[in-house]
């Protein structure tokens, strides 16, 4: 008799639509019965909801926003870069833009700093006599003046390089209309 | 299951720092755990330290998951980095300084009172205040996520964990800072550890073995920890046990509410003033942008060997950057004479902090000091410890951002060299990162204490006393004469209790009942059950209540029971009183009433 009027209500439930509709046919699928979402603790301003950082349940699937993006707003947040690059030089004096470039330029390094741990490849004084073995790589090494023959060559350092030391941007993790943003518009309100 | 890893936590006023050490190592090797934290809408990065604010946003800004972490989506409040930066542009939503909160007893502690606003009686509604014991369950939760993430085989709640408080914390504050991080997830067993004695820890680590040539018997070492918003003073001597030189602290000083926001502060009001001569006159935003300029302002003119001006600059506002930016040249040697003079001044060993002057009202903010200048404050706690045996201060070990500038170490060495005839203490070199130094030395206590390295013999850092009213003439509208009992002497030492020998005290049973509660750093030689009469109103302060209510068991109406005091310090640094009834086995513990006086 209990399935008789299981079936009663769900035949209602279906009629009616909604929530029940889509998990019933799941089940007459085979598939497992999908639950409702919690509802959500708003009560309680900031009580967290715990996620278990366990490695079989995968985060998840964060709209995409190129690491590139991400460094331009680093950038601009922490060093406000972009609004210097974008304003026009024309009518300053020299020590008007070396006045807001200063800090500018400082705060890119420290963004630098952070994120890549820039540094040079080379650690001589530049002018310094150097081997260059043969069979460089010539993405590291890029020889120029005299050159002839398959080395080894000598020659003396005229830039020292730069490479990273590591690459850590920070993560983003807004909605999709944020994606394109590399600053936010201020409003100020009265 | 034992322990893997020992994790120091410091849990700063104004950055909080994680280090942690494995403990199956022969030798202590101290890492840092990079913290990801909010450092805008939407975007998550691992820094080592976690700002120590809490930013509220409301409900419109909370849309699309911005304030989302690793660890936790729907978040609706931000730790870390956001919130330090939202403090200048939004402080009525940050909350900042919870720490000092901790320590201040005028307020009740509990009740959801920050972010404080003086005079304003909690009317924005929208704005989900907190208690300052739920921002700092809070950070450390943030803490405890950010390790289990990193360490998901291992976590934190099974670990040998170590929380540093400062020296100056009483058993009042020290009890909130427990209950914060029991709630937050740290297990039972952790233990407490005072800052400057992590400072010496983290020094030791740096230094191995060699200290025992660095130090001898009778040298006596100021540890001076100058952070950014908070100044804490530890005097550290060295003593022989069986050959061996040991380390046991003296005395702590007051919590100071003086550091480097002061010295940022100062030099923007300067700044300003130029400015306006100038005819320029800063609005709102750019004097929060000139308070910003100016903290690294102070950073280069600091620094060893700088050019003789330095051109401070407030960027213009919106996209017309080099338009709007408006400049000026300060001239090195007048920001130093400013800086150094204004908050390490040249002083005498007698030379006193001034006092601030209470007017009628009281204002229930948080006790700023009134006097920056920071060697006063030195003075007076050198005075007050020193004592006919004892050298005069040897060695100084440094703490905090402040001292990154070597003038103002020197300055410091200088003025402590001139009490004495003895000539400049020597610095204790090697704590290359004064950041984390606390955080470090914290982790390397736990190595050392599974292990058996050198210890800091410590104690309590204050005597503590009860207030038992006496019995005599009452006199209408007067209070009964209250006299002070000690139950715990200055120096105690963790890990024991103490039978306090009184007359029995009269509880009530079915009733309430409260116990004014005393510390003091002053006195130290008062032994358990001396009753003091009179007392000097600095030699004593007075801090949350103790109270319990013994359950009425029989039917008799009245009852009334004998009890003696037991005080106990736990192992993990935990201050325990308890009443012990004469007659039979009943005991009960007192507990802490941080709700404010009512009659105050």
């Amino acid at each position: 008799m209990g399935r008789f009027f299981i079936a009663m209500k769900a035949f209602f439930r279906v009629l009616g639509g909604g929530i029940g509709a889509d998990q019933i046919d799941a089940v007459l699928r085979g598939e497992p019965a999908r639950l409702a979402a919690p509802p959500e603790s708003a009560t309680i301003p900031g009580s967290p909801k715990t996620v278990k950082p366990s490695s079989s349940k995968p985060e998840p699937a964060r709209p995409a926003r190129s690491d590139a993006v991400t460094l331009l707003a680093t950038l601009q947040r922490e060093a406000r870069l972009i609004d210097l690059v974008q304003e026009s030089l024309d009518g300053y004096s020299d020590a008007q833009v070396g006045a807001a470039a200063r800090d500018v330029l400082r705060n890119c390094r420290k963004v630098l700093d952070q994120s890549f741990a820039i540094q040079p490849i080379r650690s001589e004084p530049e002018g310094t006599p150097v081997d260059v073995a043969q069979g460089y790589d010539p993405g590291v090494y890029r020889l120029t003046g005299n050159v002839s023959g398959d080395g080894p060559f000598r020659g003396s350092v005229v830039h020292h390089g730069w490479k990273i030391g590591h690459c850590q941007l920070p993560t983003w993790t807004g909605s999709r209309e944020a994606a394109e943003v590399v600053a936010a518009v201020e409003v100020e309100i009265s | 299951m034992a322990s893997r890893f020992v994790i120091g936590i410091d849990l700063g006023t104004t950055n909080s720092v994680v280090a942690y050490c494995e403990l199956g190592g022969k030798q202590p090797e101290v890492h840092l755990l990079p913290i990801p934290q909010l450092v805008a809408t939407g975007t998550v990065d691992e820094r080592p330290q976690l700002p120590s604010y809490m930013y509220l946003p409301a409900s419109h800004e909370l849309a699309g998951g911005a304030f989302d972490l690793p660890w936790q989506t729907g978040s609706r409040f931000a730790v870390g980095e956001l919130a330090r930066v939202s403090a200048a542009a939004a402080p009525e939503r940050t909350v900042g300084g919870a720490k000092s909160w901790l320590c201040h007893s005028k307020v009740d502690r509990r009740q959801p009172i920050l972010p404080w606003v003086p005079g304003l009686e909690s009317e924005s509604s929208d704005i989900a205040r907190v208690s300052p014991v739920l921002a700092s369950q809070r950070y450390l939760e943030h803490l405890v996520a950010a390790w289990d993430r990193a360490f998901p085989d291992t976590p934190l709640r099974d670990q040998l964990v170590v929380v540093t408080v400062p020296a100056s914390f009483d058993a009042a504050a020290r009890e909130l800072t427990r209950e914060a991080a029991l709630a937050a997830g740290l297990p039972e067993q952790f233990v407490l550890l005072e800052e400057p004695q992590a400072a010496v820890y983290a020094w030791l680590v740096g230094t191995g073995d060699r200290w025992r040539q660095m130090l001898r018997v009778g040298d006596t070492l100021l540890v001076c920890d100058v952070g950014g918003g908070t100044t804490d003073l530890t005097m550290v001597g060295v003593a022989e046990e069986q050959g061996e030189l040991t380390l046991q602290r003296i005395a702590v000083g007051e919590h100071l509410l003086v550091g480097g926001d002061n010295m940022d502060l100062a030099l923007a009001h300067r700044v300003a003033e130029l400015f306006a001569a100038k005819g320029v006159q800063l609005n709102a935003w750019q004097s929060v942008s000139l308070w910003h300029a100016c903290r690294q302002a102070k950073e280069t003119l600091l620094a060893e060997g700088g050019a003789p001006t330095h051109t401070i600059s407030v960027l213009g506002r919106g996209s017309k950057l080099i338009g709007g930016t408006v400049s000026l040249e300060v001239d090195r040697q007048q920001v130093v004479d400013l800086l150094r003079n204004g908050f390490f001044p040249q002083c005498t060993l007698t030379d006193r902090p001034a006092r601030r002057r209470s007017s009628g009202f009281q204002e229930v903010g948080l006790p700023y000091a009134a006097d920056v200048g920071i060697t006063r404050h030195v003075a007076a706690f050198v005075q007050a410890n020193s004592s006919e045996g004892r050298m005069p201060v040897t060695h100084v070990l440094f703490n905090g951002g402040v001292f990154k500038a070597t003038m103002l170490r020197e300055r410091l060495l200088e003025v402590i060299g001139s009490w004495s005839g003895a000539g400049s203490p020597r610095e204790l070199a090697g704590n290359a990162d004064l950041d984390f130094a606390v955080a470090r030395g914290a982790a390397y206590y736990g190595w050392a204490k599974q292990h058996g390295g050198v210890r800091i013999r410590g104690g309590t850092a204050r005597s503590y006393y009860v207030g038992i009213e006496t019995s005599g003439l009452a006199i209408p509208g007067a209070p009964r004469p209250l006299r002070a009992l000690c139950v715990v002497p200055f120096g105690m030492e963790e890990g024991t209790s103490c039978d306090v020998p009184s007359a029995p005290i009269g509880l009530v049973v079915g009733e309430a009942a409260q116990f004014r509660f005393f510390s003091s750093a002053a006195r130290q030689t008062d032994h358990p059950g001396d009753l003091l009469a009179s007392w000097n109103e600095e030699e004593l302060a007075e801090t949350d209540s103790l109270e319990t209510t013994l359950p009425a068991e029989t039917e008799e109406a009245d009852a009334y029971l004998p009890v003696k005091f037991q005080s106990k310090v736990t192992e993990l640094g935990m201050f325990e009183l308890w009443c012990v009834s004469t007659q039979d086995d009943r005991r009960w513990k007192l507990e802490f009433n941080v709700r404010p006086e009512q009659d105050a």
